[in-house]
């Protein structure tokens, strides 16, 4: 069953009613925020409940039990817990700043969905520039981070939102490289084109030999430096800095940052899914079941990851990026040029 | 090069560790609704025994526990009857300096005073951690004990009372002996079981 | 790029005293060029709770449940080696069953503290489970001295003349159960970080202390192990009846966190060794010679030490023969010697290599402060 029918339907629908074609368009684009943002919200949920499962698990432990069933209710009563708490301002901190960077933290992380394709023709907006407008918005993140560092007026908060800079940024480029040899190889940045060029399994990206598997692999270390996930953990290093940036923030706030964090988490795995496994093409399940199941494979990858290595050191973090990453990621981009031009393995 | 392959491996063989733990079964409790049985040894709180049979407790007020212990977190008070034993008025365990370590239960001579395996005694207010007699007493009462240590007369209750150790507290009313404590020597109680 | 020109200011950080990583309440001043330490300067005194003024008002075998405050992660060997002291002064004879007894707790504390360290060493570098998969191993140990003398953090167990009660019958194939499962989890903790890239550098020439440096602050323990020097008191100054076992003294001559933590990594297999052999050897008999309550130690001085998983572990104890207490008590601890040449192992490190580096010492606050 596809989704997409319902909502091609609801909005014929809307048509229907006769209200001017601009007042139709502005509805249902509302209407999609909500329930995107919806969505969202339950993601998160979903995502904390399961990372505590899944880290319980991995350490032979239980997680949370307590409320519901194995403990489903926890990040809902934890999130109702955050939201009535106090909302302490600092009294040293740069007001402003320090109000505006969850916000900054969250719009960066709520924005990329536009252009995501969920399912068959289940797309927000089809840009014609999809990708490059997520890789785009998602460094935001790194602005929030710096200005919640910067405002937050604690020297440990400084060397975290200054470590998230230098990461961030870092790990942009690498991941840009990644995914450009997809979009060479493509020869468009719309994430429907890239997805739909993936039509057979064999079709996938992360099939395509020899650059597919190294680009993806490119990406998926990029991508758990860009949202801050152990081992790459750096700007909230809890054992070295014991926050970082958001030291100073608690309750709502706080809550606004962590949100933004595990939407990002889901942003960059829908995105790795859709650019190296295939996005929602699979056989007999329906297109959404496919692209929730790949997206949800990378987040357990990204869990895995994080439960199993210690962080690395700042350093070793740039030098990783700069001397490993680029260089490969350069020469898998110039692989991928010339496979296209050549017209190898250009099925 | 073969540095290299070595570390990418050792990725991968970390990550099969967290794999191979996954589906293990938990080794953690659900806490207040699952326990772990404690050792009939461990050292928990601090209890009064009574007597198996009469209920009455086994102390004497000798001293003993309050002078060896090492934070003075006993207190006795002591008075005397009518017929001039000491008995037994007020017992004050303070739990909140108490450091269980068990040197009053070695101590003591008459099987009277324990740490039980019990160990929930959390509460509001510091005051209620300060235990009194009838508190002791009660905590006490399920506590299972051996009646190893009889009090003095040991040797000629050794007979009878070491090997089988039997559950009841029968011991030869009128065993004598001398008295090994050094300092105070403990005078008869009220209690079923007599010295002296 | 000349470094002059484009100097940067310098600022002060505060590491502690409650901060995640420092193991208690240790406190830290480090004053930071950007990331890199320029100097450090350890503060201690939080955890200061004036145990050899306590033990001073306390009979012999009252110290001993003082003594197991001294350093909560090795309540055994603290026990053991004022037990030792006043055994020396007292000429107080123990039974060899005792002896045994007392080897087999002090190895199994030895790997609980051990496991404790490696615990901590993962958590600090960022990596949490192993953390879980040590304590779960502690737990057995713990578990076994629970049984024993009832208590899972201070014993209370190794007494003047002997030890506090005999083990339960279903120790010994417990501990052997244990022993034999544990070699394997050993294995699983070395593949989980031994050959980890980002292990290895985290570590690898990272707070390098040369024999020289190790030897002027009288490190001692892993730590002055892995900087090259085959020290081991269990060895080279046997107490009790450590030379009737055979077990090997792990080596390392980088002196890096590195090699610290190989050391103690081999050092929990050979604990283990030891364990076995003394399971194996041990005779029945006594378990403790009797000594009376206020017992008075003859008028004179002793110094005792032990190797304990921290290093050298020693209790001076002054007697001056009329009072049942000591007359004037000084305890030493490993850590207290490795917090201070740690200002020499950070310096031109960064930030996240102080938290390594303080791990790989296995600093423990209560042994620095007493």
């Amino acid at each position: 069953m596809e989704i997409a029918g319902i909502f091609k339907y609801l909005y014929e629908q809307l048509q229907a009613t006769g209200l001017p074609q601009n007042w139709v368009d502005l509805i249902s684009l509302l209407a999609a925020c909500f329930m995107i943002f919806g969505f969202l919200a339950l993601v998160v949920l979903f995502f904390v409940w399961w990372e505590r499962k899944v880290s319980a698990h991995f350490q032979q432990r239980l997680g949370p039990m307590r409320t519901g069933w194995h403990g489903w209710f926890q990040t809902i009563a934890d999130s109702i817990k955050l939201l009535t708490k106090e909302d302490i301002t600092p009294k040293a901190v740069d007001r402003p700043v320090f109000y505006w960077a969850p916000i900054v933290a969250f719009t960066a992380a709520f924005a990329p969905y536009v252009v995501i394709p969920f399912a068959k023709d289940l797309i927000v907006s089809d840009l014609n520039i999809g990708i490059l407008f997520v890789l785009a918005i998602t460094t935001f993140t790194v602005i929030s981070m710096l200005m919640a560092g910067w405002g937050s007026n604690n020297k440990y908060a400084l060397l975290g939102g200054m470590r998230s800079a230098a990461q961030v940024v870092s790990y942009e480029v690498p991941m840009v490289v990644s995914v450009l040899a997809v979009i060479v190889f493509v020869g468009s940045l719309s994430m429907v084109d890239i997805v739909t060029a993936q039509q057979q399994i064999y079709q996938w990206f992360i099939f395509r030999m020899p650059f597919g598997p190294i680009a993806f692999v490119i990406y998926l270390i990029a991508a758990t430096a860009e949202t801050n996930r152990a081992p790459f953990d750096l700007p909230e290093a809890e054992q070295e800095l014991v926050a970082g940036f958001n030291i100073e923030y608690s309750g709502m706030k706080w809550s606004v940052f962590f949100l933004a964090e595990y939407i990002n988490l889901f942003t960059v795995s829908a995105i790795g899914a859709t650019l190296f496994l295939g996005g929602w093409q699979g056989p007999f399940l329906p297109s959404w079941m496919w692209f929730l199941g790949k997206t949800l494979f990378l987040v357990f990858v990204f869990m895995w990851f994080r439960w199993t290595y210690p962080r690395l050191r700042v350093d070793h973090l740039m030098e990783f990026s700069w001397k490993v990453l680029i260089p490969v990621g350069f020469a898998n981009l110039i692989v991928a040029g010339l496979m296209k031009y050549s017209g190898w393995f250009n099925w | 090069m073969k540095k290299l392959i070595d570390a990418i491996k050792n990725l991968f063989v970390g990550l099969g560790v967290t794999a191979k733990h996954l589906p293990r079964k938990h080794i953690t409790l659900q806490y207040p609704d699952e326990r772990w049985p404690m050792p009939e040894r461990s050292r928990g709180i601090v209890v009064l025994l009574s007597d198996k049979e009469t209920g009455e407790l086994n102390c004497t007020a000798c001293l003993l526990c309050m002078r060896s212990c090492p934070t003075a977190a006993i207190r006795i008070e002591h008075e005397k009857d009518e017929k001039g034993k000491r008995t037994l008025k007020e017992f004050t365990v303070d739990n909140t300096i108490c450091c269980f370590c068990g040197i009053c239960e070695e101590a003591c001579k008459f099987d009277a005073i324990k740490l039980a395996p019990k160990y929930e005694f959390a509460t509001y207010n510091k005051e209620d951690l300060i235990w009194t007699t009838k508190k002791l007493q009660e905590m006490g009462r399920d506590v299972p004990y051996e009646v190893t240590r009889k009090k003095k007369g040991e040797e000629k209750a050794k007979p009878e009372a070491k090997p089988a150790v039997p559950k009841t507290e029968e011991k030869p009313a009128e065993a004598k002996a001398e008295n090994p404590v050094p300092a105070e020597p403990p005078q008869v109680s009220d209690n079923k079981e007599e010295g002296k | 790029m000349d470094t002059k020109e484009l100097r940067t200011e310098e600022f002060t950080i505060n590491m502690g005293p409650h901060h995640p990583s420092t193991h208690g309440v240790c406190r830290f001043k480090l004053t930071m060029d950007g990331e890199v330490i320029v100097r450090a300067e350890p503060v201690i005194g939080y955890l200061h709770r004036a145990l050899e003024k306590i033990c001073e008002n306390r009979t012999f075998p009252q110290c001993i449940p003082v003594m197991d405050r001294f350093e909560y992660c090795t309540s055994m060997s603290c026990n053991m080696v004022f037990a030792l002291a006043v055994e020396k002064l007292a000429g107080i004879q123990v039974p060899e069953r005792a002896e045994y007894l007392r080897v087999i707790m002090l190895e199994l504390n030895r790997i609980a503290s051990h496991l404790i360290w490696y615990g901590t060493t993962c958590l600090d570098l960022g990596a949490l489970t192993p953390f879980l998969y040590a304590f779960r191993e502690r737990e057995d140990i713990l578990d076994l001295f629970e049984m024993t003398c009832g208590q899972r953090l201070t014993y209370n167990y190794i007494r003047i003349g002997g030890v506090s009660r005999d083990i339960p019958e279903p120790f010994v194939p417990k501990a052997r159960k244990f022993l034999d499962e544990f070699d394997a989890r050993v294995d699983d903790y070395e593949a989980l970080l031994n050959g980890n890239p980002i292990f290895i550098t985290r570590n690898k020439d990272v707070g390098v202390m040369s024999k020289e440096l190790a030897l002027q602050y009288g490190v001692s323990g892993p730590a002055l192990r892995a900087s090259g020097v085959r020290f081991d008191l269990r060895r080279d100054d046997p107490y009790g009846i450590y030379d009737r076992f055979k077990f090997n003294i792990p080596v390392y001559h980088n002196g890096d966190c590195l090699d610290r933590y190989l050391v103690r990594m081999q050092e929990m297999r050979e604990s283990a060794k030891i364990v076995r052999q003394a399971l194996e050897q041990m005779p029945e008999g006594e378990i403790a010679t009797k000594i009376s309550p206020v017992f008075k130690a003859k008028e004179g001085e002793i110094y005792s030490r032990i190797e304990n998983s921290r290093g050298e572990m020693g209790v001076y104890i002054k007697a001056d023969g009329k009072e049942k207490k000591p007359y004037r008590v000084k305890m030493r601890g490993g850590s207290f010697n490795q917090l201070q040449v740690m200002p020499h192992l950070v310096v031109g490190h960064k930030i996240a290599d102080v938290v390594a580096i303080m791990a790989s010492l296995d600093i423990i606050m209560p042994e620095v402060d007493r």
